[in-house]
């Protein structure tokens, strides 16, 4: 009881600014297409749940999403520690990967959809892709960090390397991994949101990018509106995963 | 750090290191040539000098230059008011526990939502043209810079600022002098990650609705299956993107001169 009192008080400027919406839209201080009044909105986020349509839309963005941040962020860890951790490829790869770091990644999605089609795999794709910098950064930073002393120490009380990666390296790295992968999420959802806008006919991106042609104000909305609360829940299941995987280590 | 400084030190090639690492991005576009040239490469990726050849062209028509120009004045125009406008409200809200307890939930709420989503409410403000792209990456600039700048002002050392309080500096001062440079390297950390975000925004507004810009030169090129002008568009984003972040981090040097990191 006292927690949602507490949510309650600290964020009281959310009805606050809903309120003011509402004034604004009922006394057509904006004009409705800017901003519908606020039961229009409830009224179609509450439809299309019935219906289905948005459900369908969330799933697809939802399954998208996840499976292109594991497949970069599994990709990431490892491209970051290999580049930390061998020299050669250090000296050979690490000009070009940190020279692509700052190129818009984004420019290539044509060439994705080629690729991959215009459906599911090429997003996916390019979700991954843009999920692989921020990982292999950090994890590259965290592993870069690790102090020469602990890696001595393994080395001294006799461990090979198999043991000195899985009970040294990976565990010292861990935090500054779970750290990466809190950055790397939004950006894999706004990644698929930003592509299944630009052309699709499927995902949370396409219903907002759709009524947004058809003037559908309040529909637009509605998907934002998914779209805040999925990236919450995203943010809010990384950091409880993570709580708990460095509570474990001790 | 030690290990790369023994790698350094070693013989005679001394001089060849920087060469060496050259070598992937060179030998990835001869090959790139190579496998394109004899037709192993699928259609869509043009090679190398069908990509020059296709840019000469563009330059020679007059059509590549407007185009960029007009993409790069609603990225700067856009990146510009975005990163003022959340370098202002971080400060504001840094400093003030009142405006950060009635931003933080708005704030918590709107960040994860790309900014894009904005674009169909935009364009009916604003119309199809530039103007809209630039609000688009003004509002994804300003929301990574006004986090950054608000953690980097919560951060701050709190002593610097009691050591100035008691030599009883003006508030202007304190904000100017003791918080604002000792902000600047979280701020910079903030625009890095803004500037990234704003090209991501720019390109997926100039695909949604432009009438000029390289956005647009990759859809027509897309269209008009003519692959060598996609590329070209494609590595001339490309090329922007990494031109103007080593802009930003030759501003941020010359900023944080005593910075090191």
């Amino acid at each position: 009881m006292g927690a949602i009192k507490r949510f309650f008080q600290a964020s009281y400027s959310i009805p606050i600014v809903l309120f003011i919406w509402e004034l604004c839209a009922h006394f057509r201080i904006v004009s409705p297409r800017i901003l519908p009044p606020l039961e229009n909105v409830f009224r179609a986020l509450v439809e299309d749940f019935g219906n289905g349509e948005l459900p369908f839309h969330i799933a697809i963005t939802v399954e998208r999403t996840l499976a292109g941040f594991v497949i970069g962020s599994v990709a990431g860890v490892l491209v970051g520690f290999i580049l930390s951790r061998v020299r050669w490829v250090d000296y050979l790869f690490e000009p070009i990967f940190f020279a692509s770091y700052a190129v818009p990644k984004i420019s290539l999605f044509p060439i994705f959809t080629f690729m991959f089609g215009i459906g599911t795999p090429s997003k996916v794709a390019f979700a991954a892709l843009e999920c692989l910098y921020p990982m292999v950064v950090a994890t590259h930073a965290a592993s870069r960090m690790i102090p020469q002393q602990i890696i001595w120490a393994g080395e001294n009380m006799g461990m090979s390397h198999r043991r000195l990666l899985w009970s040294v390296l990976i565990p010292a790295c861990l935090p500054g991994i779970l750290n990466g992968l809190r950055i790397a999420l939004p950006i894999g959802l706004t990644i698929v949101i930003v592509t299944e806008m630009i052309g699709d006919t499927h995902g949370v991106g396409f219903y907002i990018a759709n009524y947004g042609a058809l003037f559908r104000p309040e529909r637009v909305y509605a998907g934002m509106i998914c779209i805040g609360a999925l990236g919450l829940i995203f943010d809010r299941a990384v950091l409880f995963m993570s709580n708990r995987i460095t509570h474990a280590r001790g | 750090m030690s290990a790369s400084a023994s790698f350094q030190q070693r013989g005679p090639v001394a001089f060849l290191r920087p060469l060496g690492r050259c070598l992937v991005p060179v030998v990835l576009v001869i090959v790139w040539q190579a496998l394109g040239k004899s037709a192993i490469l699928p259609e869509y990726l043009s090679y190398p000098s069908q990509i020059g050849v296709a840019f000469k062209e563009l330059w020679d028509q007059g059509e590549l230059l407007p185009y960029t120009r007009d993409t790069l004045l609603r990225l700067f125009g856009g990146f510009f008011v975005g990163s003022i406008l959340g370098v202002a409200m971080g400060l504001i809200s840094g400093m003030s526990r009142q405006v950060n307890g009635f931003l933080d939930p708005l704030v918590a709420f709107v960040y994860p939502v790309p900014k894009i989503a904005f674009m169909p409410i935009a364009i009916m403000i604003f119309g199809i043209g530039s103007s809209t792209q630039a609000v688009i990456v003004a509002l994804s600039v300003s929301f990574p810079v006004f986090m950054a700048t608000q953690s980097a002002v919560k951060h701050i050392d709190k002593h610097l600022v009691w050591v100035a309080e008691n030599f009883e500096a003006p508030r202007s001062a304190i904000l100017f002098r003791v918080i604002l440079p000792s902000v600047m390297p979280g701020v910079f950390a903030g625009l890095r990650i803004a500037l990234a975000l704003s090209y991501i925004s720019l390109f997926a507004a100039e695909l949604v609705g432009a009438h000029t810009g390289l956005g647009l030169l990759i859809s027509e090129g897309q269209d008009a299956d003519r692959f060598d002008i996609m590329l070209t568009g494609v590595v001339s984003y490309g090329f922007l993107g990494f031109i103007s972040d080593r802009i930003l981090l030759k501003i941020r040097s010359r900023v944080l001169k005593g910075d090191q990191s």
